[in-house]
């Protein structure tokens, strides 16, 4: 007898529960419509764009993944773009507007009804999940010609392409006269950036001058005369960059009021001394032993670039 | 050949007593490491030295401590305005007996062998004792007692405040080119040595200073061999040569070098100076140097160190210049050794 009671007071229970939730399930999705162009007149390929919106009670928001993908919907019927804009929630009614862009590629050989169909979105509160059903929308489509086109009709046969029409040419000509001029000037704008002729002797560039004289003066078999005169044409460069007179004590000085040429102190330090060999110990051999006339030009060529790099 | 090494050998030798006479003196006066640098080649090239600076920046106490850490006799007088030549010489005063007797005064009271002769105050005393010192700076020697007196290892230091004018009698010209070097004592900047020089007591009492300086560190009656080692042992390129002349050039008729010195017309600012024998003295103090720095040949840099001090007080401006002399001749120098090119 108690357990009876009991049965019949826990099915009470669950039947309550059911119901709420039904009549939960009922009221949540609030309206669903479907708007849509005109119901006919449709021929291959043309583009069908539908708009549904739905309204949900406010906690519940869509659930993206249930969207339909763009994609192939079946062999006549392409999905080619789905949107989805939120409009907001108001009187504690969410509603959202779902833009659908089909392509028909249905070929009739009569006026002939075609459905696009239904399909399911999810809502989500964060625990419950309902659904709204998006009903299937009805057209109709015609064929473009007659089945059987009569004889000497050409006019109903499938017309011939429409000749591409010539395209004009003067923009291109403007900008390949625009291309002539520019390049150049680019190729100027770039000789005096490297210092070549006739830069070469640009005043705010005295080791890309350097760079160049040493280069003749090194050039060929190299005698003392020549290293002599590949290591005045270093000196003045130092003189011109530090805008007095550069000796051998001031290197250190130099590189720190020039730090573009810190890298560089070693072989800085390195070129005065042998410098201060060749001309004040009179001793060009000895000099050009401990600084050979390649490592010279490396030098002037390093100094060159680091000057490039900081203008 | 073994004369050269034995040449070479003691050149290294007194190089290390040079670093340690620096070394001394630079015990006694802190802060002044340049002007002892100076004062130290000027020893060694045997020129006589002026220091001028500001009252109280440590001009005596330097001259003191060279003179103690070099050694020999060693004599020193004040400049005043009634001091006259016969004052250095003869000393007039009356015997125990009362009978007036002249002896022999500071100068020669040692005969030949006084090693340095110490002028305070040199600008104070008339140009009739700059006219002795003149011959005495030029020849090395004067005469008294009707004979000649010879002074071969003697070298004059002299020095003058710069900030009085009142009583004063400028040097002459040529006196003041036979001074080897001018050498201007700054006043230290540092604010660690202002704090030491002001606070330390050991710079209170400028005897015991001075006495705390170990003496004779080189033998003065050698110094002229040396100097003269150096000036052969010590090699001036023919580069270096054409850059001295040019330098020389630069000081003379700066214009044509494109120098250019605010507010000054470079056309008539130079009127004369620069003698040969202030360019000869140029090298020498350069080769000292050069010695100094352990090196056997003159660079550019030696002659930039010391050229303002030897050459400075031999250029000549136009008059309307004198009064700026102080800047227009620092820069004339600076913008000299700025502007030609070496090598």
């Amino acid at each position: 007898m108690y357990a009876s009671l009991v049965l019949a007071r826990v099915a009470a229970v669950m039947l309550a529960v059911i119901f709420t939730m039904m009549v939960q399930a009922s009221a949540q999705v609030r309206s669903v419509h479907v708007q849509a162009p005109r119901p006919f007149g449709y021929f291959i390929g043309d583009v069908i764009r539908l708009q549904v919106d739905i309204a949900v009670d406010a906690p519940f928001t869509i659930v993206s993944g249930s969207l339909p993908k763009p994609r192939s919907v079946n062999y006549w019927l392409d999905l080619r773009s789905v949107a989805v804009d939120d409009r907001g929630t108001r009187a504690n009614e969410r509603s959202y507007r779902i833009a659908l862009e089909y392509q028909t590629f249905y070929a009739p050989l009569e006026p002939r009804a075609l459905t696009i169909p239904g399909f399911t979105v999810t809502m989500s509160d964060g625990s419950a999940r309902i659904a709204a059903e998006v009903p299937a929308w009805a057209f109709l489509m015609s064929p473009l010609r007659e089945i059987r086109p009569q004889q000497g009709r050409p006019d109903a046969l499938l017309r011939a392409d429409v000749a591409p029409p010539p395209a004009s040419a003067a923009q291109a000509v403007v900008v390949a006269i625009g291309c002539g001029a520019a390049a150049p000037a680019l190729f100027g704008a770039l000789a005096h950036y490297y210092a070549w002729w006739p830069f070469s002797r640009s005043r705010r560039r005295p080791f890309a001058r350097a760079r160049v004289a040493t280069r003749r003066a090194l050039a060929g078999e190299v005698h003392a005369e020549g290293y002599l005169a590949g290591l005045v044409a270093l000196h003045r460069a130092f003189d011109a960059a530090a805008g007095r007179t550069v000796m051998a004590e001031d290197a250190k000085a130099f590189v720190a009021s020039a730090p573009t040429f810190g890298r560089l102190e070693p072989e800085i330090e390195r070129f005065f001394q042998a410098s201060r060999r060749a001309f004040f110990g009179a001793d060009p051999e000895g000099a050009m032993a401990s600084f050979p006339p390649n490592a010279l030009s490396t030098a002037a060529a390093r100094l060159a670039a680091a000057e490039r790099a900081a203008t | 050949m073994l004369l050269t090494r034995d040449a070479d050998t003691t050149l290294a030798d007194w190089q290390q007593r040079a670093r340690a006479l620096e070394h001394e003196v630079s015990k006694a006066v802190i802060g002044q490491d340049r002007v002892i640098r100076l004062v130290t080649i000027a020893v060694f090239a045997r020129g006589h030295v002026l220091l001028e600076g500001d009252v109280g920046v440590g001009k005596t106490t330097l001259l003191r401590a060279v003179a103690r850490a070099i050694g020999g006799l060693f004599e020193r007088i004040e400049g005043t305005i009634d001091l006259m030549p016969t004052d250095l010489i003869y000393h007039a005063h009356l015997g125990e007996d009362g009978k007036p007797r002249v002896e022999p005064g500071p100068l020669i009271r040692h005969g030949g062998d006084l090693s340095i002769f110490f002028f305070n105050e040199i600008n104070r005393a008339r140009p009739q004792v700059h006219s002795l010192l003149l011959r005495l700076m030029a020849e090395g020697s004067v005469t008294a007692f009707g004979r000649e007196y010879r002074f071969p290892h003697l070298q004059v230091f002299a020095d003058r405040n710069r900030v009085e004018r009142e009583e004063t009698f400028e040097l002459p010209a040529a006196a003041r080119d036979r001074f080897f070097m001018e050498i201007e004592v700054p006043a230290p900047v540092n604010p660690e040595i202002r704090r030491q020089l002001a606070f330390d007591p050991r710079f209170h009492d400028i005897d015991a200073l001075i006495s705390r300086v170990r003496g004779e560190i080189v033998d003065h009656s050698a110094l002229a061999t040396v100097a003269r080692a150096i000036q052969v042992g010590v090699r001036a390129s023919e580069v270096l040569q054409t850059y001295i002349t040019s330098l020389w050039a630069a000081v003379r008729t700066p214009q044509e070098f494109g120098i250019e010195i605010d507010g000054v017309d470079m056309e008539r600012l130079v009127l004369g100076g620069a003698s040969p024998r202030g360019v000869s003295f140029l090298v020498r103090a350069a080769r000292v140097r050069a010695w100094l720095e352990g090196r056997d040949m003159v660079v550019p840099e030696d002659l930039r160190e010391v050229f303002f001090e030897v050459m400075a007080h031999r250029i000549f401006l136009d008059p309307v210049y004198e009064l700026r002399r102080d800047r227009i001749v620092r820069e004339l120098c600076k913008a000299a050794i700025d502007a030609v090119a070496v090598p």
